[in-house]
């Protein structure tokens, strides 16, 4: 229960890990754990901080262990998710190296895990208002962020699609909406007249095929770091693929991304930076025109992917196969959802 | 309103973090405090649901009859009906999911019901951010039957 000192850590999860990190050769018989801690937040996957002595005199290294455990929120798959940081590593993108991969799911930590470097920066939270006061203030005045998070996603988008596709799976727009009504329907406990009508809106709204591109599936401000008024990581690559990258851009518009909850968050696109301006300098900087009916099917689609996995959250709950109460709080998020999916109907 | 779980099962989930705090050995780990502050989110979020849903309820089944009044369609009867016996939010989704799947497309009723659905989930979030205090559900505890 306590935090992780030298002398409280588990022993079989530091086994695992520095096993992971000798087969990947990015650790040796000299190395040892010195910090183990399970952190806050991650809905399916469980993210540990650690943090390691070569004996190289260098002094402590910090890492991330990412673990799927036994009774995951999304039957994603871990491997998909390290490929795409392996796939990442010479991209110029602040992402993480990554330090072996372990697939077996008998492991201290329940399930498959893979070790990364642990970047600098801290996370925001849009439903906290100091944290929207900050993303404000940057808007306000340097923008630094703001112009990061646009950069950036022009750099995902510019990732070669044909490298892409060996790290992770290729869907359209067909599939893709057939992959969340499907994980929906599955886990569903009660009907819902506005996600059944929703599912019917978006089939009608196929957009024109693009060229396809490196989809983060999850982009959003509060999957980065930021630190000295930058973005220095882009994390949480589980629901990536390769498709239309303009779901990117509609599931970062949707208002729960600028901190809606019961209440309205920021009037910034995710908080962070003006629509208008966002989508100006994306187009210009990726040579991708932006088409505000497109952007909204893609924000639909991205409603209806967290209504899924919140779905699933409260379905695994409701059976008890976890008891982690997040799951069943988010059954509290579906109402805002479900206003969001009737705005951009036009109901 | 067409919300899974019940309130049983929600207390039950809150109850066990609650034991796990108890349990707890010295400083917490960011993931339980996590847990913590979750608990206390749902039984906010249970208690302002509680206060607003027979209000809801009544107000949806009003609502759906008069948007529907005039129509005879035995699809439309049959729905009316059931709205009007259900007891809960989620056997009202169940009626309005089988009717709007049985209507054409471009059938005006759909427009109408909607509305009525906007309405109650513009509705039922404000319900959701209100926080009921004390003394309202003090109020409303001696008012209800015994």
């Amino acid at each position: 229960m306590a935090r992780s000192s030298e002398e409280q850590i588990d022993a079989a999860k530091a086994d695992a890990l520095l096993a992971t990190m000798r087969a990947a050769g990015s650790a040796d018989a000299s190395s040892r754990v010195t910090y183990l801690e399970q952190l806050e937040g991650g809905w399916s996957r469980h993210s540990y901080a650690a943090r390691v002595d070569h004996g190289d005199g260098e002094g402590e290294r910090a890492y991330i262990l990412r673990a799927r455990p036994a009774g995951s929120l999304l039957d994603t798959d871990l491997g998909e998710e390290f490929r795409t940081y392996a796939l990442l590593v010479d991209a110029p993108l602040p992402t993480p190296g990554v330090h072996g991969f372990e697939p077996s799911g008998d492991t201290p930590f329940t399930g498959p895990f893979f070790v990364m470097d642990r970047l600098d920066g801290h996370a925001v939270n849009v439903w906290r208002r100091p944290d929207r006061d900050e993303l404000a203030r940057d808007w306000d005045g340097p923008r630094g962020v703001a112009s990061d998070l646009v950069d950036n996603l022009v750099a995902i988008h510019a990732i070669d699609p044909l490298a892409a596709s060996a790290a992770v799976t290729p869907r359209t727009f067909r599939e893709t909406v057939d992959r969340w009504d499907g994980i929906y329907h599955e886990m569903a406990l009660v009907a819902d007249p506005v996600v059944e009508e929703a599912y019917a809106w978006i089939r009608e709204r196929e957009p024109d095929p693009v060229a396809p591109a490196l989809v983060h599936g999850d982009y959003r401000i509060g999957n980065c770091l930021i630190d000295g008024g930058r973005v220095t990581g882009i994390l949480d690559w589980e629901l990536s693929s390769v498709g239309d990258p303009r779901f990117d851009l509609g599931y970062m518009a949707l208002d729960y991304q600028a901190g809606k909850f019961t209440t309205p968050g920021s009037s910034l696109l995710n908080a962070t930076a003006d629509r208008a301006w966002f989508h100006e300098r994306y187009a210009r900087r990726s040579g991708r025109p932006v088409d505000p009916e497109v952007v909204r099917t893609y924000t639909a689609l991205g409603a209806l992917m967290l209504f899924a996995i919140m779905t699933t959250g409260v379905n695994v709950y409701a059976k008890g196969e976890t008891t982690d109460v997040r799951m069943a709080w988010g059954r509290f998020a579906l109402p805002g959802l479900r206003q969001d999916l009737a705005r951009l109907m036009d109901w | 309103m067409f919300n899974a779980l019940t309130s049983e099962e929600l207390l039950v989930g809150v109850g066990r973090v609650l034991r796990m705090a108890a349990a707890a050995d010295g400083a917490l780990e960011d993931y339980q405090r996590s847990q913590i502050l979750s608990a206390y989110s749902v039984t906010r979020l249970l208690a302002a649901e509680h206060a607003a849903a027979a209000e809801l309820l009544a107000w949806l089944r009003a609502e759906l009859d008069a948007v529907l009044d005039d129509d005879r369609r035995e699809l439309v009867l049959d729905a009316r009906a059931r709205v009007e016996a259900a007891r809960t939010g989620v056997e009202v989704g169940d009626a309005l999911v089988d009717l709007l799947a049985a209507l054409p497309r471009e059938d005006p009723r759909r427009a109408g019901v909607h509305r009525v659905l906007r309405e109650l989930i513009d509705r039922e979030v404000a319900a959701l951010a209100r926080t009921p205090s004390m003394r309202s559900a003090a109020v409303r505890s001696r008012s209800a039957p015994s």
